[in-house]
């Protein structure tokens, strides 16, 4: 019996780890006021990234960087469109996942099949995400630079008359959370399943959205969460017998719509940003 | 009013059709602009990419029938989205509402028995009554509760694809089918039928033109259609005016869903015969759907061109898949920098461009 | 006048040139992408070695075909002058008869359909010999008694597999059992790797598995369980833990039918009855991970170890068994057939009677599950 328990908590944690990747990162974004919708393609351009640069220079350590950075990339974009131009959030996120899943599909093909030389430890991510959830709580919570992100979403006019730079701040979250998404990419493709190919993402990236507001877009309760849809996906497999696989599959899904009625329910407003979603206008009565 | 150099962006509040058009177009023809800069990173010259597409899709009558069947679903959903949108229902669901319409038509094409004249009809209802409540419910959470309807929506999404697995490997799994996940054939009384020479099943094709024409009128020429523009345009007003702001949002819903149903149900019994796995049957419609209604900035009529146009699209993806052996991820490319130049530029159609050199002596 | 007599020799002399050795045009299309190393690879390797073999052949591909699209990209490649179509997947058999239809001067081939037509054959390479094999090899590596199978679709094809692996197992290690998982999807890694790490947790020390991708062998690597290569050579992902597996040649039946065709042996009016149901005899598919390799070396020793008691050959090592089981499953006669009665299902209901063998359409719908099978079997006969 606690065998069992055991190892369900290790593929949890495993299978957890890029999706609280990408889910804290998206936290961060949508802290500051910013729904990004594009987390799929940035997890994929950062998969891509990844592994393309560690197999042709032949060192994981600059695949990871280069998942950095051009997920960071493609986030800028985003943000360019959704902060600077004040474009639909919601729109223009997807837009980003379409491209950025078409263009690692399509610039990965010579890529496809090849197993990586020197992979990076599965444990190693996984306990970097831990931390970070931890680091990143800390900084949100106990420092002047995680107010000032927490009140740009919450009441951007507060932040501009401070004399704070409301755009600069969403763009930093904005690629600081499509840079975690790049690193949970670069996770799949140099730790987890050390390989390329198209649609290594298979919608982690939606379940990192999700994962952010059933978490209340909070980091430590996203590690929670991220162990909980890890172990819902693992018990897929290994209750397959006893339990219908799409039903736990589709559970995380439901699971949020849930917490989103019951915490509507619960105290009026569903505890998001104020501002969420909603893009900033200097000078403009909301 | 802001300034660049010797030019002066005015903001207005509404936007001349004629600047629409124009910058619709821009950003179209940027996003083709960028695709052919990708074509030419993946080793593919663009001009030939294009060209191949022009020909293969436009000028080739199997080629463009190809695209309208391509269209019809677009055209569906589209029209239901742009009335979603124009309330303010941020219905990202269509593809799953597309799914439960095919669920809903499978289900009555295989285990209702019905005299053959009324089975089509019976699925398109089903259809259409599957699609409108998969919508119902987010549109409830969010008249009741306030909760985000982009999220619900999109969640219900991949709820359906598992709902639609598993009826085919449970439930539903075909006799004939020999484990395949496939759900039996449908009768020949449940299939639609086809213009001859194409694979274009028409009677969902006037259903979609019949169902743009509809919301038009709807939208244009009646009561509900006015209420609706305003509690979309102003829903402090309407509220303020005793507009009944849930009950003309949750009809929005409901419709907008009930027609990406209509886009299912055309699916399974205009193209496949049977209930397959979820990523056959949608390919992506659902989300393509938000770019045609998009596209069509609101206009019902608009979303005819908006659909041929996305049709294309598809269309030229899978030649440039035959022709030009590309990946088939080539689709999406197209389609996210069209949505993406499309949003960048869609406050330019709020700004009137002056030329106004400053003068000597202006501060 | 003069001009008019060397055109019409020059015709002349161009058309009988084309009735001898002119080229012939094939296509095929595939149900995933030819990267994914597994189904769609195989395929794509059986088209470029025809293509090199047959000096005349010219081929086209096109990949990830949804098979919703497949008629409208079968009109295409006709368009572009394909004379053979290969249809690579199941799922096609409904778009291949209708474009055959619409198409009678095209030759078609569906894989692993049943419907035919005049101008319509199919072809299958099966693997179940060669999953027997595999089952003797694991029954004598496993330790717990615990052999592993992550499974894509309960469909007949994989559960003849997995059920003559089962008796394979059963034959050197009475009791020991297959847990099989199912992942749903022919492509899935992650979906395979969490499969692979839930058998793992439940006691499997041996894996083999049907899904496109290496993933299940890497897993295993990790935690140093021995498995069985799938489909293409992957015993170069985990040299010391691949201990054999299933490889196909898939050129052996493309090459054999496109001569065919170009000899005019085959039309577009007689494939009524062609199926190629080729097996080992006919060297369509290989036993290894590796070709040339049926054994990894490494494992040579401990299969050599392990002796059993076989009511044919009497005392002798698992390795010899295999390779004698072997030379006679490559025997044209087929003088060994894994299903050869009496068998019994895991239900305990007989299934082929003693002295029988299971036919080929049999083969071809079976449902039922080989005893040591555990796990869930939908669609399992009462």
């Amino acid at each position: 019996m606690e065998d069992w328990l055991w190892t369900a908590l290790l593929r949890a944690l495993a299978f957890g780890t890029p999706i609280l990747l990408a889910g804290l990162g998206e936290i961060y974004a949508e802290r500051s006021g910013v729904v990004n919708l594009g987390v799929e393609g940035m997890m994929a351009l950062g998969a891509l990234a990844a592994f393309a640069t560690a197999q042709t220079s032949g060192s994981p350590a600059l695949g990871l960087l280069a998942a950095l950075a051009a997920a960071a990339l493609a986030a800028l974009l985003f943000a360019m469109a959704a902060v600077g131009l004040r474009a639909n959030q919601y729109v223009a996120g997807l837009a980003l996942s379409m491209l950025g899943l078409g263009l690692a599909g399509l610039l990965g093909k010579p890529f496809e099949g090849a197993p990586l030389e020197r992979t990076l430890p599965e444990g190693a991510f996984v306990a970097g995400a831990l931390l970070l959830a931890l680091a990143l709580w800390f900084f949100l919570q106990h420092t002047y630079w995680g107010l000032v992100l927490r009140s740009a979403g919450e009441n951007p006019e507060a932040v501009d008359a401070m004399g704070v730079n409301v755009f600069l701040v969403r763009y930093a979250a904005v690629a600081f959370g499509g840079a975690m998404a790049g690193l949970a990419g670069a996770f799949l493709s140099l730790a987890y399943r050390p390989s390329w190919a198209d649609g290594i993402t298979s919608g982690l990236g939606w379940i990192a959205v999700a994962l952010a507001i059933f978490a209340s877009w909070h980091p430590l309760k996203a590690a929670l969460a991220a162990l909980f849809f890890g172990a819902l996906y693992h018990l897929s497999y290994r209750l397959q017998a006893q339990v219908t696989p799409e039903l736990l599959k589709a559970m995380p899904y439901l699971f949020v719509v849930l917490v989103l009625s019951l915490s509507a329910l619960g105290r009026g407003p569903s505890g998001a940003p104020e501002a969420l979603g909603t893009p900033y206008e200097r000078g403009e009565r909301r | 009013m802001k300034r660049l150099g010797p030019f002066v962006f005015e903001r207005e509040l509404v936007a001349p059709p004629g600047r629409v058009l124009a910058v619709s177009l821009a950003a179209v023809f940027l996003a083709f602009f960028s695709a052919g800069l990708v074509f030419w990173a993946y080793g593919v010259s663009p001009l030939l990419a294009y060209r191949t597409i022009f020909q293969e899709t436009l000028l080739s009558p199997g080629g463009f029938a190809e695209a309208v069947r391509r269209a019809i679903p677009l055209l569906l959903a589209g029209v239901g989205l742009v009335l979603a949108f124009r309330s303010q229902f941020w219905n990202i669901g269509a593809e799953g509402q597309l799914l439960l319409g095919a669920v809903a038509a499978s289900g009555v094409a295989l285990f209702v028995p019905l005299p053959a004249v009324a089975k089509l009809p019976a699925m398109f209802a089903a259809g259409f009554l599957a699609g409108g409540l998969w919508a119902a419910l987010p549109a409830l959470l969010k008249l009741r509760l306030g909760v985000n309807d982009v999220l619900t929506t999109l969640m219900l999404n991949y709820v359906a694809v598992y709902l639609v697995g598993w009826l085919i490997h449970g439930p539903w799994r075909g006799r004939s089918a020999f484990g395949f996940a496939y759900s039996d054939r449908f009768p020949p009384e449940a299939t639609l039928p086809l213009i001859p020479g194409t694979y274009v099943h028409w009677p969902t094709l006037l259903l979609a033109l019949a169902a743009a024409l509809l919301a038009w009128w709807g939208l244009e020429r009646t009561v509900w259609g006015y209420r609706l523009r305003v509690v979309g345009d102003n829903p402090e007003a309407a509220r303020y005016a005793h507009l009944p702001v849930s009950r003309v949002v949750a009809s929005a819903a409901l419709i907008s869903g009930g027609l990406a149903g209509l886009a299912g149900v055309g699916e399974v019994a205009g193209v496949h015969g049977r209930l397959l796995d979820a990523y056959q049957i949608s390919l992506g419609y659902g989300y393509t759907a938000i770019i045609v209604a998009w596209l069509a900035r609101g206009n019902p009529l608009g979303a005819v061109l908006t659909a041929l146009f996305m049709g294309l699209v598809f269309a030229s993806g899978d030649v440039m898949k035959v022709a030009l052996q590309m990946p088939f991820r080539v689709t999406d490319v197209f389609n996210g920098l069209i949505l993406f130049f499309l949003i960048s530029t869609e406050r330019l159609l709020y700004y009137r461009v002056r030329y106004a050199p400053r003068k000597k002596g202006e501060g | 006048m003069r001009k008019t007599v060397l055109t019409v020799l020059l015709v002349l002399l161009g058309a009988l040139g084309m009735a001898q050795g002119d080229k012939l045009k094939a296509c095929w299309i595939y149900v995933g992408p030819v990267g994914d190393y597994g189904w769609s690879h195989a395929h794509d390797q059986g088209r470029l070695a025809a293509e090199k073999a047959l000096p005349w052949l010219e081929t086209q591909y096109v990949e990830s075909v949804p098979e919703a699209q497949a008629e409208a990209y079968i009109d295409r490649l006709v368009k572009q002058g394909c004379q053979v179509i290969f249809a690579t997947s199941f799922g096609y058999m409904d778009s291949v008869l209708a474009a055959a239809r619409k198409h009678p001067d095209v030759i078609f081939a569906h894989a692993t359909g049943f419907k035919r037509a005049p101008n319509v054959a199919t072809y299958m390479a099966d693997f179940y010999q060669l999953y027997y094999l595999n089952g003797l090899m694991a029954g004598a590596l496993t330790r717990s008694g615990k052999v592993g199978y992550v499974g894509a679709f309960p469909i007949p094809e994989l559960k003849r597999h997995i059920s003559a692996f089962a008796l394979g197992v059963r034959a050197v290690n009475p009791d020991a059992e297959v847990l099989v998982r199912w992942i749903y999807e022919w492509y899935n890694p992650a979906a395979a790797k969490e499969a692979t790490e839930a058998l793992i947790a439940d006691g499997a020390d041996v894996l083999a598995f049907t899904e496109d991708s290496p993933t299940v062998i890497q897993v295993a690597a990790k935690k140093g369980i021995p498995s069985f290569s799938h489909y293409s050579p992957m015993q170069s992902f985990a040299p010391d833990y691949v201990v054999s597996g299933q490889l196909v040649h898939w050129e052996k039946i493309y090459i054999d039918f496109l001569a065919k065709v170009h000899a005019g042996v085959y039309t577009n009016k007689n494939l009524q009855d062609v199926d190629y149901w080729w097996l080992l005899p006919q060297g369509a598919v290989e036993l290894g991970g590796e070709f040339g390799v049926p054994v990894n070396p490494k494992f040579i020793p401990a299969l050599k170890a392990k002796k059993v008691k076989s009511p044919v050959f009497g005392e002798i090592s698992v390795y010899d068994l295999v390779m004698k089981e072997l030379a006679l499953m490559s025997d044209v006669e087929l003088a060994f057939d894994p299903f050869q009665g009496p068998v019994t299902d895991r239900q305990g209901k007989l299934r082929v009677p003693a002295g029988l063998r299971m036919t080929k359409q049999q083969l071809e719908t079976m449902e039922w599950a080989a005893p040591g099978v555990t796990g869930p079997w939908p669609n399992e006969p009462k």
